[in-house]
């Protein structure tokens, strides 16, 4: 074993000392090393040598804690709280009574937003402008809105009684993402990382992309690692220009001399990783090397210029400009190069009714933006054979409410009991649908599936207990599913 | 329980011990100590005070044995015949396997619950009683006394008191103290803990050069007195005051309270007590007579966010800016997890629900208004500055319980009281912020002193005595040196609580002193050095990392207080928000000010900041996180502020034109980590700056774009392209950005 670990840790000394090894560096150390492990040296100063002291990648592949169904996760974040009811969920209850108060016994007692000062007149139900036709084996109701959706039924698990605690957006992103509505505590993305680790080496484990007229609300909190170490935050890449923050050299600095630069900062962490046996520095080492290799890797991932017409076609991709279709096609260009959980975000979907947030022209717009290439992302993983491997979703924060509510134009508030998300790949059911709401599409009647079920459910998925993965912080062990969750058996294959 | 198995399993000899110790023994099973932490750990979140299914209550013995709505689950003397039994084990047919969907419990586990049951499962009667005596009892709700100076073997070692607790220590376990770091190191070192700043050369030759046996005290009292001491120990208050320059949420408007951080700097450097600085932060506007800056004070709870979002339910954010400032205040000041009893009294520590909003009573009647400040707070033109402050309400708001947390479930009424398991609240007193805040101060209250002189400890050491340094709570960890813990804060207390008194009794100690490499004896007994054989070494904070760049290069403004600045900062950062807004750089000196003057946004805050893991200023933070990632290799090696001040010193290495590449290169490294290279670093800096001039000598243009200089001549562009290439290196080493 002892043996083991050495032969290993001399292979990997060996690699930073390869290029352009300097006898004489470390002669003054009273060291004299060649290429001779470095490591046998930590050895005999009594400084441990297992490999993972010595090139430390907190982002290296880890044992999950049952065998996994998925291995990466895509979520196409729908930022706003798209209406299930223009969408999926078919009421023809409700557009009988559409133009009726909602009988007292479904709102009693609710909370909704703006609630001060304009829910006295948000209790008039709606109806759906909308035409549905049941697709697929599964009989799943979808709306004329989505063409391209409609096409992958058989290969997803629709629940349509999602639930949240929270209705603002703000919060409610938080609470979808992290499992609490305080701000600090790590993302999906952050505990996903932490626990089992990337398979990319020359990307980072977590990727933010996003698309939309404005950014999703709270921003970076939404990919944050909170308690967590920060390395398993979620970097946030642009699919166009320069994909991640100072990963272009400054004017004038070649790859070469960005090259030279760091085998200097290498070679002198080196000596002084040696001198004080402090592996923060071989941590270090491999951060740089890891900055660099992202420095090719990632202009390299956002060129898409040898995908095909074909390919660029089924997603939608026109020309160069930053969309939704361009980001779903880098989701799978980040699977296949290893990343583990990749995140989309699409604004804008609130449906409040009024200017830029109607529920006709906008929302038309902005179903359209999506359809196609969020069809085409399940479409295109199957055929490169890695929708077995990848868990996709697709939803927003929440949902919106059976009542309309009367802005310039007439819309819908946002709905925590009751909304649709859709789930393929990685271990779900193909063709299936879990939930059922009341009549008016109000409140789950059947299989309720809270956002912490949702996360215990998506660990599972992954090969991890949501029980098991924790966290210490302030005194107490914290999880994703704070002190709930249940697996929803009814989604797994 | 899990210990013993486990060292048991390790260790066969251990095994006799542990069993006895920590399993049931011989004596028969008991309940307090070994079946409830069982049923608590498994069963009380169903079965407890929240939630009783199936009518069923297992948090006490007697509602236990009373069963649930369908019989006894318990039957004295026969665990096959006990239900809860056949439950855990899922050998019944009535249930399903118990705790349902969780894992079961061990055999062990149940068999010690069975065991229980049949020696008769009795409890005590007084059971509500010894569980709260027993919480009592923990070490840091008892008051510290003065502790004796323990016995050392070696008498030359110690310089003062701090140093006989830690040697005692070592001793014991068969170990020594590190050697003192050498002079270079040291001056370093204290340099950048107590002023943040790196020394320059002159001052490390200085300090290096005195031969007096008093020279490094003297040091340490020069920089107590440098005016930027007050602005490196401001910032570590301002993480745990959460502070910011934008409101959060999702909107981020911009807010003005640098008047409160500059107020902060002001405190420090004038040395105000910690219990009249604590003071005026929490009530500075209830006292009689308030002055200008004593209610600028009071901007420590404004640090909360505002959600300027449409359609909220404003109550709902004034109740969370409340529950921040109850929170906030039990972490900061007792070390105490108190948030925990929002929702359901506290799992672990004696604090019930009703107490949480006791305290949440205190902090419910504040109005929060802008303050417009005098014309000595005038920056620039004729606007006068604002600052967000708090002010006490006339007529006080009702404070109510809330049923498990949520806002609009009132419970019963309740008022200002402190938790019952600290020190007693005066009675017959005036119970608003300030009676709160002089009650912190009480020289019965057991926590307020050792909390902050652990988290003075904790910058100096990399950790705390206690190393969870925010839970002092029966969770949080034992204190490694709990006679020295004790030492210290009755050494605060009694000393008048003055902050620069412990610095200096820290920094001189010989404790502080040791060399921070770690020793092949020290990594096997000690990896995590909790007995302080040695000093740590570690990553320096984000702020003070820029300052070390702008020393360096000799930009660095001396400019003090003021609005936020806005340095360099890549494009692309600020419509990463829901609301793009501008980040136009600064011009003049403002664009090289210090760290802790960068505008901080909560919602996009400046990126080179937060990837060296600047708090998120969202709640408290009292240990910032060190990580260790390729995002900061691009920061340092790529953002355009680290470039601008390469450039800097870059042009700082010329301008001596005597000078030979080695006597520069010495120079360069001596100004980034005060030591001069051996023969193989400088030999390695040489040969890197050799194929810098070499290479940028090949293409004139690109030296010329990347000294950003276009009008020199070729022959010089390509000279400082060379030294701003070697600059760059030098800035991005690991012992630059670290303290040993």
């Amino acid at each position: 074993m002892n043996q083991l670990n050495n032969h290993e840790t001399t292979a990997r000394s060996q690699f930073f000392l390869r290029e352009g090894t300097r006898r004489h560096f470390f002669s003054n150390c009273g060291l004299g090393i060649g290429s001779i492990a470095l490591a046998r040296l930590l050895s005999e100063r009594g400084l441990g040598a297992t490999p993972e002291l010595i090139l430390d990648n907190p982002q290296a592949p880890k044992p999950p804690h049952h065998p996994a169904k998925a291995k990466n996760v895509i979520f196409m974040f729908m930022a706003g709280g798209p209406s299930q009811l223009e969408l999926f969920e078919h009421k023809p209850e409700l557009n009988r009574l559409s133009g009726k108060t909602i009988p007292e016994s479904y709102v009693k007692g609710k909370r909704f937003a703006f609630m001060n000062s304009s829910f006295k007149d948000q209790r008039t139900l709606l109806g759906s402008r909308r035409s549905f036709t049941r697709r697929g084996q599964s009989g799943m109701w979808v709306s004329g809105l989505f063409p391209h959706t409609s096409t992958i039924v058989d290969d997803v698990t629709f629940v349509r009684t999602c639930v949240t605690d929270v209705f603002n957006h703000a919060p409610a992103k938080l609470f979808m993402n992290t499992g609490s509505a305080q701000f600090g505590r790590p993302s999906m993305g952050a505990w996903v990382t932490y626990g089992i680790g990337s398979e990319a080496d020359n990307l980072p484990g977590f990727v933010v992309l996003q698309s939309g007229p404005r950014g999703p609300r709270g921003g970076a909190v939404n990919w944050a690692s909170g308690f967590l170490p920060t390395t398993y935050q979620g970097v946030s890449l642009r699919g166009n220009g320069e994909p991640i923050l100072n990963l272009s050299n400054p004017a004038g600095v070649t790859p070469e001399r960005q090259r030279s630069a760091i085998d200097t900062i290498r070679d002198l962490n080196l000596k002084r990783l040696v001198a004080t046996g402090d592996q923060e520095i071989s941590t270090r080492i491999s951060a740089y090397e890891m900055a660099y290799k992202m420095q090719s890797s990632a202009p390299e991932l956002i060129d898409i210029s040898n995908e095909s017409q074909v390919t660029k076609d089924l997603y939608g991709i026109k020309g160069d400009e930053p969309s939704y279709a361009r980001n779903c096609l880098l989701a799978r260009r980040l699977v296949q190069r290893g990343s583990r959980f990749v995140q989309l975000y699409h604004t804008n979907w609130d449906s409040h009714g009024g200017p830029g947030e109607n529920l006709q022209g906008d929302f038309e717009k902005v179903c359209h933006d999506v359809d196609q290439a969020s069809a085409a992302l399940v479409k295109d993983l199957k055929a490169h054979g890695l929708l077995d491997d990848t868990l996709v979703i697709w939803g927003g924060e929440f949902g919106r409410t059976p009542m309309g509510e009367s802005r310039v134009t007439t819309g819908r508030n946002h709905h925590i009991d009751a909304f649709t998300m859709w789930f393929a790949g990685g271990g779900v059911k193909q063709g299936a649908i879990v939930g059922k709401t009341d009549e008016l599409g109000f409140e789950a009647v059947e299989d309720r599936a809270h956002v912490h079920d949702l996360h215990a459910t998506i660990l599972h998925l992954l090969g991890l207990n949501h029980l098991d993965l924790t966290f210490r912080f302030q005194g107490r062990d914290f999880r994703l599913t704070d002190v709930s969750g249940d697996v929803i058996e009814k989604m797994i294959a | 329980m899990k210990r013993g198995s486990k060292s048991g399993l390790i260790r066969g000899t251990v095994l006799v011990v542990t069993v006895v110790c920590f399993g049931p023994s011989a004596l028969g099973v008991d309940y307090i100590k070994d079946v409830r932490p069982l049923l608590e750990a498994n069963c009380f979140g169903c079965h407890g005070a929240d939630e009783q299914k199936a009518g069923l209550r297992l948090d006490s013995g007697v509602a236990a044995l009373r069963g649930s709505e369908n019989g006894k689950v318990i039957v004295s003397g026969n665990s096959d015949q006990s239900l809860l039994v056949k439950a855990l084990r899922g050998t019944t047919e009535d249930l399903p396997r118990m705790p349902l969907k969780r894992r079961p419990l061990t055999d062990v586990q149940i068999e010690t619950i069975s065991r229980w049951i049949d020696e008769g499962a009795s409890y005590p009667a007084n059971e509500a009683e010894i569980l709260r005596n027993a919480k009592r009892s923990h070490w840091a709700f008892i008051a510290p006394t003065p502790a004796t100076l323990p016995e050392t073997v070696n008498r030359s070692w110690p310089r003062n008191e701090i140093d006989y607790f830690v040697l005692a220590k070592l001793e014991e376990n068969g170990l020594t103290p590190s050697p003192r770091a050498d002079r270079v190191t040291l001056v370093r070192r204290v340099y950048l803990d107590l002023i943040g700043l790196p020394p320059s050369i002159e001052q490390v030759d200085a300090f290096v050069a005195d031969k007096r046996e008093d020279a490094y005290e003297r040091l340490v009292e020069e920089l107590l007195q440098s005016r930027h001491y007050g602005e490196k120990w401001a910032r570590h208050w301002l993480d745990v005051a959460r502070y910011a320059d934008s409101n959060g949420y999702s909107i981020d408007g911009a807010r003005s309270i640098w008047p409160y951080r500059d107020w902060v700097i002001q405190a420090m450097n004038g040395n105000m007590p910690f219990d009249e600085f604590s003071r005026q932060q929490l009530a500075g506007d209830l006292y009689p007579k308030a002055t200008e800056m004593q209610r600028v004070a009071t901007g420590f709870h404004r640090n909360t966010q505002i959600n300027q979002e449409g359609g909220i339910d404003k109550e709902q954010f004034r109740v969370d800016s409340v529950v921040d400032r109850v929170n906030t205040t039990g972490v900061v000041w007792l070390g105490l997890t108190i948030g925990c009893a929002q929702c359901h009294d506290h799992k672990f520590d004696p604090i019930f629900q009703k107490e949480y909003y006791q305290m949440f009573a205190f902090f419910n009647n504040a109005d929060e208004p802008n303050l417009e400040l005098s014309n000595r707070w005038k920056t620039s033109g004729t606007r006068k500055a604002k600052t967000m402050v708090m002010k006490e309400r006339a007529k006080p708001r009702e404070t109510h319980l809330f049923v498990k947390g949520d806002f609009t479930r009132l419970g019963e009424r309740v008022w200002p009281q402190t938790p019952a398991v600290l020190h007693p609240f005066p009675e017959g007193q005036n119970r608003t912020r300030l009676d709160l805040a002089n009650w912190l101060f009480d020289r019965d209250n057991p926590l307020t002193a050792r909390v902050t002189v652990n988290r003075l400890w904790q910058r100096y050491f990399g950790k705390g005595l206690v190393e969870t340094e925010n839970d002092f709570g029966t969770q949080g960890s034992p204190p490694s040196h709990p006679r020295l813990l004790d030492w210290l804060a009755v050494e605060f207390q009694q000393g008048g609580w003055r902050l620069k008194e412990m610095h200096r009794l820290l920094v001189t100690s010989a404790t502080y002193r040791q060399a921070s490499n770690v020793r092949s004896e020290l990594a096997e007994k000690d990896p995590n050095n909790l007995l302080l054989g040695r000093q740590s070494r570690h990553r320096l904070d984000a702020e003070i990392i820029r300052d070390v760049a702008l020393a360096t290069s000799g930009l660095l403004s001396p400019k003090m207080g003021g609005p936020g600045v806005y340095p360099l900062q890549p494009g692309g950062v600020m419509n990463l928000g829901q609301q793009r807004k501008t980040w136009r750089p600064s011009q003049g000196e403002d664009r090289y000010r210090r760290g802790m003057y960068t505008f901080f946004w909560r919602a996009t805050p400046n990126p080179s900041l937060s990837v060296f893991d600047a708090p998120d200023a969202f709640s408290s933070c009292t240990r910032r996180v060190r990580s260790n990632t390729p995002l900061q290799a691009l920061t340092l090696l790529n953002d355009p502020s680290f470039l601008e001040l390469a450039i800097g010193l870059g042009r700082r290495l010329i301008a001596d034109t005597d000078e030979s590449d080695a006597d520069r290169l010495t120079r360069a490294f001596r100004l980034c980590v005060a030591r001069a290279p051996d023969q193989g670093e400088l030999a390695r800096l040489q040969e890197f700056l050799v194929d810098m001039r070499e290479s940028y000598g090949r293409s004139p243009a690109e030296a010329a774009a990347f000294v950003q200089d276009t009008k020199m001549k070729e022959e010089e562009a390509i000279e400082l392209a060379a030294w701003v290439s070697l600059a760059r290196t030098v800035l991005n080493l690991d012992e630059t950005i670290s303290r040993q």
